[in-house]
C-alpha cells in the first residue's frame, strides 16, 4: 500500500481531474486513463490502482445519473435486468483479480485499453428510433424526448441474449482492470440490441454505479483501497467530469479523439510490455 | 417518472454527503496530518460511496413491491443480492488471505 502524503494525493487530484475531463469529453469514462497512471508511472499494485478507479467510477455513474434522471434518457427497467448480469460479472470479477497474477491483469488491460481506442475511431452510431411515439416500445422499450427530431422517439430493444452476455463480460471486466465497462456495453446496445446510442450511453452510465460497487466492495474488504487517495482521486474526477461536459459543447472532440486513441495504443503497449516481463 | 425522480434524489444525496466527507477529510488530513479524525472521516466517504448505490437498488425494490410489479422487484431483489454476496465474500477472503 502507497505510504499517503500532501504531495501523492495533489498529483492523484490532478490526475483525476485530466482523466475526468478526457472521459466526459470522449464518453468512454476515466478509468482507462487513470489505472495505467497510477500503476505504471506511480508505481502501484494494479489492484490498488484498480480500487481507486472502481471509487472514481461509483462517483460518476451517480452524479451523471443524478442529473440525467427525469430526462427520461436512462431506461431503468433495461438496466435494472441487465445489472443482474453485470454485477454477477463484476463479483466474479473481483474474486478472480484477487487470484490471478498483476502480469496477467496488466496483459488484459493492454488488449481492453487497445479495443477502446479501436471502439472510439470506429464508433459506428445507429439512430435505432421509430418517429412513432404511439407504437408500444414493448416491456423493455421507451420512449423519450429527442431534440434533433422535435419530439417524441420510440424503440424497440432487440436480442436481449446479447445484451445480456455483454453486460456479464462488460461487469467482469469492470472489477478485473478497474474500469466502468461502458466503452462495452454502449457500443454492443447501440449495433446490436435497437438502442439509440444516448439512451445506451445514459442507461450504462446509470448501470455501472452498481457494477463497479459490487467489484470495489471486494477490493476495500481486502484493505486494497487507501480512502485518502480514493477521496483525492474521486474530487480531481468529479471536477473533471464537470468542467469536461461543462466545456465540451466548444470543443472540437475529433481531433481530441484522434489524439487519445493514439495515447491509448501507446497505454496498450506499455501495460502490455510492463505485462510481459 | 416517480421511481426516477427517487433515485436522482437518493444519488444527489450520496454524492453530496460522500464528497463533503472527502473534503473534510482531506483537509483535516493537510492540517493536522494522518490522524484517526481524518481517517475516520476519509473511511465515511468511501463507506457513503459505496452504499449509494445499494441505497438506489433498495429504493428501486420498495418502488417495484408498491407497484405490484413482481418481476422487476424480484430481478432488483437479485442484483441486491448479489451486491451483498460480494460484500460477504469480501468478508471472507479478508480473514482468509
Amino acid at each position: 500500500m502507497p505510504v499517503v502524503t500532501a504531495t501523492l494525493a495533489l498529483i492523484i487530484f490532478s490526475v483525476g481531474a485530466v482523466s475526468g475531463s478526457l472521459g466526459a469529453l470522449l464518453g468512454i469514462g476515466g478509468g482507462v486513463f487513470l489505472v495505467p497512471f497510477l500503476n505504471l508511472v506511480l508505481g502501484f499494485p494494479f489492484s490498488v490502482a484498480a480500487a481507486i478507479s472502481l471509487t472514481t467510477v461509483i462517483a460518476t455513474s451517480s452524479s451523471v445519473s443524478a442529473a440525467s434522471a427525469g430526462k427520461q434518457l436512462i431506461n431503468m427497467r433495461l438496466g435494472m435486468l441487465l445489472e443482474v448480469a453485470t454485477a454477477a460479472g463484476s463479483f466474479l470479477g473481483g474474486m478472480t483479480a484477487q487470484l490471478i497474477a498483476q502480469s496477467v491483469l496488466q496483459k488484459l488491460f493492454g488488449f481492453v485499453a487497445a479495443g477502446v481506442a479501436l471502439v472510439m475511431l470506429t464508433r459506428l452510431q445507429r439512430r435505432n428510433v421509430i418517429l412513432d411515439p404511439t407504437i408500444d416500445p414493448g416491456v423493455l422499450g421507451a420512449r423519450y424526448y429527442e431534440a434533433e427530431s422535435g419530439g417524441m422517439v420510440t424503440y424497440r430493444v432487440k436480442r436481449l441474449p446479447l445484451a445480456i452476455g455483454a453486460s456479464f463480460v462488460a461487469g467482469n471486466l469492470s472489477s478485473l482492470l478497474g474500469i466502468g465497462g461502458g466503452i462495452i456495453k454502449v457500443p454492443a446496445l447501440n449495433a446490436w440490441c435497437g438502442i439509440p446510442l444516448r439512451a445506451a450511453a445514459a442507461t450504462s452510465a446509470f448501470m455501472i454505479g452498481v457494477t463497479a460497487t459490487a467489484g470495489a466492495v471486494i477490493y476495500y474488504g481486502r484493505g486494497q483501497l487507501e480512502p485518502a487517495l480514493a477521496a483525492a482521486a474521486v474530487l480531481g474526477v468529479q471536477l473533471g467530469s464537470w468542467s469536461g461536459m461543462r466545456f465540451g459543447a466548444f470543443a472540437s472532440v475529433k481531433g481530441l479523439k484522434l489524439m487519445m486513441a493514439a495515447v491509448l495504443f501507446i497505454l496498450s503497449a506499455m501495460m502490455f510490455l510492463r505485462g510481459g516481463r | 417518472m416517480k421511481l426516477e425522480r427517487l433515485i436522482g434524489v437518493v444519488l444527489r444525496a450520496g454524492v453530496v454527503l460522500s464528497s463533503t466527507c472527502f473534503t473534510v477529510g482531506l483537509v483535516v488530513y493537510l492540517l493536522a496530518g494522518y490522524t484517526d479524525l481524518s481517517r475516520l472521516i476519509l473511511q465515511t466517504g468511501v463507506i457513503v460511496l459505496l452504499a449509494t448505490p445499494v441505497a438506489r437498488v433498495v429504493v428501486s425494490i420498495g418502488q417495484y413491491v408498491s407497484e405490484r410489479d413482481w418481476t422487476f422487484a424480484a430481478l432488483t431483489l437479485i442484483v441486491l443480492l448479489e451486491l451483498m454476496a460480494s460484500a460477504a465474500a469480501a468478508l471472507v477472503l479478508n480473514r482468509r488471505l
